[in-house]
Formats: C-alpha cells, structure tokens, sequence
C-alpha cells in the first residue's frame, strides 16, 4: 500500500517526507482504530448479555389454563396473571416501594412488608409505594402459550385479547 | 526508516487483530439465526399483531431457567433452537426445526394442535438430551465427544466412535438412558431396555463385581453408580463388547451376549448418573437416610425369578438340577471352568465334588474370603435355597477324569494354574493370591521333601487355590506328576536334604509376654517384606518373587504346623528372599516368640470360623 503511495507522491514532491508522511498516517490509524475498537469492546462488555437470573420473555403456559376469572401469581417469575372473560394481564408483584413479594387477592394486591395496597389493576390505594404496580407485554406465541415480556412495560389497563 | 516502518506495520497488525476479536465476541452465529428466524416467522404470520411482534423482536440469548424440576440449570439451546416450539416450522431445516410431536412422549392432540406433556419452559432441554445449556456455539453446547462428559445422546454417533459399532449406537432407544434419569420407577413401561439392562445386570451376575448405589455392593470390579456421567456410549458399550479394549489389565471377562443385550446394559448404564434430575438433593438425602435406617433387600429378581428351594433337604436330583440351572444362569463359567465351559479367571469346577465337600462349598459361597483370605471371588447374594442347590450340584461333581500319563494328568489339573512350562504363569494364576508355586525353582523345589509335596497335591494348601486332589489322584499317580514336573521343569537333579534341627512343637508356651517380644523381634525384623500389618505387602515386597507370605491368612497359618514355620524361620527357604534367620542371631526361643506371635494374629479368625463354619452349615 506504502508502495503505491510512493508512486502516486513521487511526481510532485521529494520522496523521503511523502512517505515518512504516509507510514505516520498508517501507524496513527492503526493505533487510533484499535483504540477505538477496543474502547468501544469495553464499553459492550460492561453490561452482560444474559444473567442467570429468570429470562425476561417466557412462556406461561396455554390461554385454556387460565379460565376467566383468574388472579394467580407466578413465585418464580414474579408476575401475577389476570384474566377477566377474554381478557388477560400480567401484572408484576413486586412492590414499587422496596422489592417485596406482594401478595394477590380478588381484591388487588398488598404487601406484606410496610402494608402498600393496590387495587385490582395495581394502582395504589394506600401504604408508602410510590408508583403502581406495572404491566407486562402479553402475547401469544405460534405454539398457542401465551408469553410474557417483562422487558416490556405496558401502560395500565391495556388488556390482551384471547 | 525501518523503524517507522515496521512501527506501521505493527499497528496496522494491531489494528487487525482487535478488529477479529471484536468481530468474534460481537457477532454471533446466532444472531444471524434468530434474525433469519424473525423474518421467517413474519411472514408467516396471520395477524398484524402477530407480525409487529416479531418486527419488534431483536437477536439476544434465549434461556430456560429450570427451577422447579430438580437443581436449578439454565438451558441456552433455544437461543440457536429458536423455532423448536414453533409448530409452523417442522419440516425447517436444522437449527430451526420444530422438536417432533410424539405421542410416545406423552405429547396429545387437542382441537388438531399438539400439546406437549413435556413443556420446555419447565423441564429445559439438557435433562434429556445432554450436552451444556449455558453453551452458545455448537462446539460448547454440543461438545466433540471424546472430552465430552455429557455427549448428545439419540442420532448423534460421533465421528471418532469405533466404526463397527456405528450403526449398532444409534437409534430412539438410546434416549431411554435419558428419560430414566426421571422416570425412575423399576418397570416404567416406556423405557423397555432400562428395564431390560437393569435385569440382565443382575442375571449376568454384574452385581457380583460391580456397584451401583442402591442395587449393588460389589467390590472387584469399578463403581458404576454414575458411569453414564463419566464415559459416553462408545466406551460403555466396548468395555462390556471386549473389556481389554479400553483396559488391558482388566480381568472382566467376554460374555456371551448377544447384541441385543450388550445395547440394553449399555443404555442402562448410561442412565446411572449417580443423582437423578428428578430427585432434589434433600430428596436424595432423605433417601440415604431411610436406606441406612432399614438395610435395601438384596437384589430382588433373585428372590423373584427362582424358586428357592426349601432348606429341608430337598430330592437329591432335582436339587442338583435345579443347581446346575442356576449354576449355567448365573454366568458362573464366565470366570470358572465347568466341563467344556472355561471363563479362564478363576479355578476348575469340574471335579469340585472330588475335592471339596459340601460343607466347604456351601461355606465358601457365603462367604468366600473366609477360607481363601485372598479370594477374589464375589460374595453373591442368593438365598439360601439357591446356594443349597448349587452346592448339592458342584458336590456331585465327583466323577474322577480318565487320566493316563503324568503328563496328561498335568496338562488336565495343574497346568491351569501352574502353567504349561511349569513356572507358576498359568492361565489364571494372576487371579490367584498365593501365586501358583513355580516349579522351575530348583532352589526351592530341590530344599523340601517329597513328602511334603506328596502331601500338598494330597490334601491342597489351605488357604490357596491348591485343592486336595486325593481323590482324583491315586498315590502312583500323585508320585508320577511329582516325577513328570521334576523331570520337565525342575530339571536340577535333586540333592541331598540335610536334616535340620527343627522342634515339632513350639517349646516356648504361649504367653502375652511371649507374645510382646515376638512383636518386638517381628518389627525389627519381618516387616521389611511382610509389611507392618503382616499381610504380606511390606516395602520390598513388590521386588520379591515369589511374594513374601501373607501372614493374616489365617487358613494357611492355621494349617501350617509348627515345624513347618520353625524351618522356614530359622532356616530360610530356598529360592525365595526369606533368609536363614539362625545366621542372623535368632535363637529357638526367639522364632518360638515369633511363631506365638504369627499365630496370635490369626487366633481370633481361627476361633471365629471354628463357631462359625459349623453355624453356617446348618
């Protein structure tokens, strides 16, 4: 590549600069890309691409399993399903106000730490939580199960149709 | 100038080499399936919102997180088999093919769509088919067998599996070994060569040898309660085809199986992983814990499958058939020799009745190490009826072989052992403990007298392998194979035995004190070779040929008289590493200690058989 660089420059100006210039160019590139390049790496690898933790989109099973009328919550994966005649929701159990499991009842939700109530849909109706509960994208996978999204906050009361 | 140049060309190289690392840590094979499989999916899609679903979808690590169904694992499989629940893509090529709908797996149609009954999102993938679920390329996930702990099980036959076994490795059945790592239950209909291979595992007697948690206890061969976690189905299926294959020194022998079985005890053991996926830890504590409480019964198909035949004495011939019945189910010639039968380890039972009697039999299969103390044989556990049987069938064994020449009665009854040159290397002389006396030892062979040769083809050694073969052999024919091996294997014609100043009996009374001083002159003195736990193995027993004696075994000790061990003390024994001691400065007195000594190790087997030969018999 310096070669033909050489060439090009020769015509007009003395050879000696041109391709110290060249080689100066070459090595400053070099350093600087993989500067870059590794800068750039560093950055990416500070956020992990998947932790051992629950995935945020599962499976939860067929709408068949849920009939209307419908408040169970999933321990595991921390999301409380709602189904009310063709409607369905899932909604988080895990307070806004410090992380506590809460627990689900016909009546809506509470928490069994500092005594935070939601209603049904998990607005709050008392206790210190600051905000309400959110809710979960819900949709229906190819295979028929429904599947939860909780990378994907849905605004209350956008119910999912079955 | 050069200097700048190579500068360049140096950052250059850098700058070359951070963009390959960067490419590799950042884009993925994967990425690219799971893009490929969105767009696929889109247009596939019947609703809008089916379609803006996938639109939003972007490439990242699909896992399974299994909690509830044994210890936690997570499965990344489905970050590569992104479509394997996806109905629409059954006939897709691999990595995106739907997994198949089985009704053998449980799996129904409802309304015309499947169901699983296995549902992936609570069970993962690896619990039945292996491999690593945190892997995110083939080579991880997969594994390249050889250095594989957990190789994919079903229609991956790998490429360095031997090839003769290639077709005989594959197959559905293989993934029965895996459903059993649940399904755990004794005759679960679904997994038919589970069963199979469990059973034939205890009809061919690889109980006897072998152990595997909570079926059985053998000793002799390796533990094989997670065998299947420890080696893939290429080496488990050779090591029961041909067990030198993999081990040279192993003494397990060929079976006669047919392919049928080999592949039904290979997938079975391939299900013993020493835990089940289905058991939580504090299951399978609770379980140890029951097991200890209340010993497991000995393997029940034994108790099930025979008739064991009542303790009072039963008709004669039918007991002795029955025991000949059992006797060719049991596998026991793939070790001994019966009639045309040989397993080439372990001794001959063709004339069984002749040289020993039903007691000693009968004893000897409850417990064989109690009268050869180093028997490698099994302690099997048949009842009582089964053992009667047999015994009434080896103990009728008593027709005597048409022998001729010494040579013929050599070639038919010793050299099994003592070997065809006379040298003590027969076919199953490295089974045996004591080694068969090499009779090209001239040293020793031209130290002892006739008498006492005649005397151990006569009435065997106790303690060893050497059965007394006085009723098979006549006192002519005894003295002719005495001549036969002098002439062909000694060969030093034999000298004139010095008559040696030897006390029949010990002249110093046993006493504790008597006792202390021969632990005294025994450490200082024997424990180089017979080790400090007299069993034989001390430092320098491994250079010494033939082995210094095990002087725990009690059969042999017991049945030596004290003249014997006197001469042997004082006087050495030729052509073996044991020295005069008499040149060393042991007195009478001294050996008479050592004797009381030797002999006080073994009094309390002697008295305990004494109580117990006679409880056992009866």
């Amino acid at each position: 590549m310096s070669d033909k660089h050489n060439a090009h420059d020769s015509e007009g100006n003395s050879e000696p600069i041109s391709r110290r210039k060249v080689l100066a160019w070459l090595t400053s590139m070099g350093i600087l890309g993989s500067g870059i390049v590794t800068l750039f790496s560093n950055l990416v690898f500070i956020k992990p691409r998947a932790t051992y933790g629950q995935p945020s989109r599962f499976a939860i099973g067929t709408p068949n399993e849920f009939p209307p009328g419908t408040r169970i919550a999933l321990g595991a994966q921390k999301v409380a399903v709602v189904r009310e005649g063709n409607k369905m929701a899932a909604i988080s159990i895990t307070c806004t106000h410090l992380g506590c499991i809460v627990g689900v009842a016909e009546t809506g939700f509470a928490c069994p730490c500092h005594g935070s109530r939601f209603d049904q849909d998990g607005n709050v109706t008392g206790g210190p939580a600051p905000k309400p509960l959110p809710w979960f994208e819900l949709s229906l996978a190819p295979n028929g199960q429904l599947e939860v999204d909780k990378s994907k906050q849905i605004t209350a009361g956008k119910w999912f149709t079955v | 100038m050069k200097m700048r140049l190579s500068l360049a060309i140096a950052s250059v190289a850098i700058l070359v080499v951070h963009g390959f690392v960067f490419y590799q840590q950042f884009f993925h094979k994967w990425e690219n399936y799971q893009t490929s499989y969105f767009d696929q999916a889109r247009t596939l899609s019947k609703t809008d919102a089916e379609r803006e679903a996938f639109a939003a979808r972007s490439p990242k690590i699909e896992q399974i997180l299994v909690t509830q169904f044994g210890s936690e694992r997570v499965d990344r499989c489905t970050t590569c088999h992104i479509a394997s629940d996806d109905p629409r893509f059954k006939d897709a090529p691999h990595p995106y093919k739907t997994h198949p709908f089985s009704e053998a797996l449980g799996d129904k149609q409802v309304d015309g769509k499947w169901e699983r009954r296995h549902k992936f999102s609570d069970i993962g993938c690896t619990v039945c088919h292996d491999g690593q679920g945190r892997g995110l390329t083939e080579f991880y996930a997969h594994g390249e067998d050889e250095f594989w702990t957990e190789p994919m099980l079903g229609y991956v036959t790998q490429e360095n599996w031997r090839p003769e076994f290639k077709d005989k490795l594959k197959g559905k059945e293989y993934m029965e070994a895996n459903c059993a790592q649940c399904h755990t239950d004794k005759d679960f209909k679904q997994t038919p060569m589970v069963n199979k291979g469990r059973d034939l595992f205890i009809q061919k007697n690889c109980y006897g040898c072998h152990r595997i948690e909570g079926i059985s206890n053998g000793t002799l061969g390796p533990d094989l309660t997670d065998v299947g976690k420890k080696w893939n189905l290429n080496y488990i299926y050779e090591s029961i085809y041909d067990p030198r294959a993999n081990s040279v020194t192993s003494f397990m022998p060929k079976f006669n199986l047919t392919d049928d079985e080999i592949k039904a005890l290979a997938i079975f053991l391939k299900s013993r992983r020493g835990f089940n996926y289905a058991e939580t830890t504090l299951d399978h504590y609770r379980a140890t814990l029951n097991k200890s409480q209340a010993p497991a019964p000995p393997p029940s198909t034994t108790t099930t499958t025979t008739k064991p035949t009542p303790t009072t004495t039963p008709a004669a011939t039918e007991g002795a058939k029955l025991g000949e019945q059992l006797i060719a189910e049991r596998a026991c010639v793939a070790c001994h020799k019966l009639g045309d039968k040989d397993g080439g380890i372990a001794p001959d039972l063709s004339f069984e009745g002749l040289i020993k009697d039903e007691k000693w039999i009968k004893a000897h299969f409850k417990d064989p190490r109690a009268l050869v103390p180093d028997s490698i044989m099994p302690t099997f556990a048949f009842t009582d009826g089964d053992f009667n049987a047999m015994t009434t069938y080896l103990a009728g064994l008593n027709k005597a072989p048409a022998l001729g020449s010494p040579q013929e009665t050599y070639q038919n009854l010793c050299m099994r052992c003592h070997g065809e040159k006379g040298d003590g290397h027969g076919q199953i002389a490295i089974y045996l403990d004591p080694y068969p006396r090499d009779f090209t030892n001239a040293g020793f062979m031209n130290s002892k007298t006739e008498d006492r040769f005649v005397n151990s083809i006569k009435n065997g050694v106790g303690g060893t392998s050497m059965p007394a073969w006085g009723k098979v052999l006549n006192d002519d024919q005894i003295k002719g194979v005495l001549a036969y091996i002098g002439q062909n294997f000694t060969k030093d014609a034999r000298t004139e035995i010095k008559p040696r100043d030897v006390p029949e009996q010990n002249p110093v009374a046993t006493s504790s004190e008597s006792i202390a001083r021969g632990e005294a002159i025994y450490l200082q003195r024997c424990t180089g070779c017979h080790g400090r736990k007299a069993d034989g193995k001390g430092a320098n027993s491994l250079d010494i040929l033939p082995r210094p004696r095990n002087l725990l075994n009690w059969q042999f000790i017991n049945n030596a008289t004290d003249k014997r061990l006197f001469e042997s003390i004082l006087y050495g024994v030729q052509g073996t590493a044991m020295p005069p001691w008499i040149d060393y400065g042991l007195t009478k007195e001294d050996v008479g200690d050592l004797v009381n000594y030797v002999r006080s190790l073994n009094q309390s087997k002697k008295d305990f058989m004494a109580a117990n030969l006679v409880a056992m018999c009866h």
